[in-house]
């Protein structure tokens, strides 16, 4: 195992593993309320936006729209799993739509 | 209607063995994902065991994907352990709602119980410990659920890990898996109330990754989306006046 590995892997379970635990060991049992609950509430959207959208539209590192595999295959991606809400299917789906757009706009 | 006395009996012990029965929904919602994270470890670079160990110490879903893909994508240990850090700080509030049912807990049983909270067995355990009589039991009961959930994760994990080593092609496909896994949580946890901080993070994102070099674009656009999201909840919040209806889902 390379030690970048090792390493990301003990700051990974630091950080988890301390948001669980903390509050075992701080707390009675309060409610974090206003701004802070709003904040970290929003926080797993803005990172699916963060992670898949700068993948899908600059995959190279600049813009690209018409021959680009990823953006076309994710908004596929997207609206298929608006009606067929499977987890399992849809990432077959959007692999499947993926491979065949890539040969095809190559 | 039948008689009272055919009803479930609430005065029966609930111990370790019920929370195991219980986590059998869990594991059957963990198993294709934790195969899936094996087999898309390996195709990303990892070995099997090393995926293994990150499903052991780590034990978190989403994260666990998103450092993959991070990996692949060059990011240094430290970013992804800032972008860990507040993608799985939610736990934190998990744990604080969790933390009343065991006012009594000894050091021991809260580095235990803590270990094991998940998304998933979370909302398990919220809806399960309520019915449960008792300090004791509720913390048995809560370690049968996390048992049962973490050594499916961690062992599936390894069984997808083998399958991905064995599999004998190299699928172009595979380079977009985790984008498509990330894009289906997307439609399923996009609401009325969260889509501006979506759209606000995608452009932030794209414009940030184009300006900065390195992955350090994600932590900005995504503390920047969030904070200007939760103001704007609050800002709206102080200014609702009168007729409030709550229409909206």
């Amino acid at each position: 195992m390379s030690f970048q590995l090792l390493e990301t892997i003990l700051l990974m379970t630091i950080v988890t593993y301390g948001s669980r635990v903390l509050p075992f060991l701080l707390f009675k049992g309060e409610n974090i309320k206003g701004f802070a609950r709003d904040f970290i509430e929003l926080v797993p959207i803005a990172l699916l936006a963060a992670l898949v959208v700068p993948e899908l539209v600059t995959p190279n590192g600049t813009i690209v729209i018409i021959k680009n595999p990823f953006l076309w295959a994710g908004i596929l991606t997207f609206l298929f799993s608006r009606f067929v809400p499977n987890l399992f299917l849809g990432i077959l789906f959007g692999m499947t739509v993926f491979w065949g757009l890539d040969k095809l706009l190559l | 209607m039948s008689n009272k006395e055919s009803e479930f009996n609430p005065s029966i012990e609930k111990g370790f063995l019920y929370g195991l029965s219980q986590s059998l929904t869990i594991a059957i919602g963990y198993a294709p994902v934790a195969i899936t994270f094996g087999i898309l470890a390996t195709q990303f670079g990892l070995t099997f065991w090393e995926a293994g160990l990150m499903s052991f110490f780590v034990y978190a879903g989403a994260s666990q994907f998103i450092a993959i893909e991070m990996i692949h994508q060059g990011a240094t240990p430290l970013i992804i352990g800032v972008t860990t850090l507040i993608v799985n700080i939610r736990h934190f509030l998990m744990s604080l709602s969790v933390v009343p049912f065991f006012p009594e807990r000894t050091l021991p049983w809260s580095l235990g119980l803590a270990q094991g909270l998940t998304d998933e067995s979370f909302v398990l355990n919220t809806k399960v410990l309520k019915d449960v009589e008792g300090e004791e039991n509720r913390r048995r009961v809560m370690l049968g659920i996390n048992s049962g959930a973490f050594v499916t994760w961690v062992s599936l994990t390894i069984l997808g890990g083998l399958i991905g080593k064995w599999l004998p092609v190299q699928f172009s496909g595979f380079q977009f898996a985790l984008l498509a896994l990330f894009i289906i949580l997307t439609t399923m946890s996009l609401t009325r109330k969260n889509y501006m901080t979506y759209l606000v993070a995608a452009v932030l994102a794209v414009v940030l990754k184009l300006l900065i070099p390195g992955k350090i674009y994600l932590i900005i656009s995504v503390i920047l989306a969030a904070g200007i999201g939760a103001w704007w909840r609050g800002w709206k919040g102080s200014h609702r006046v009168g007729s409030n209806s709550q229409k909206s889902s």
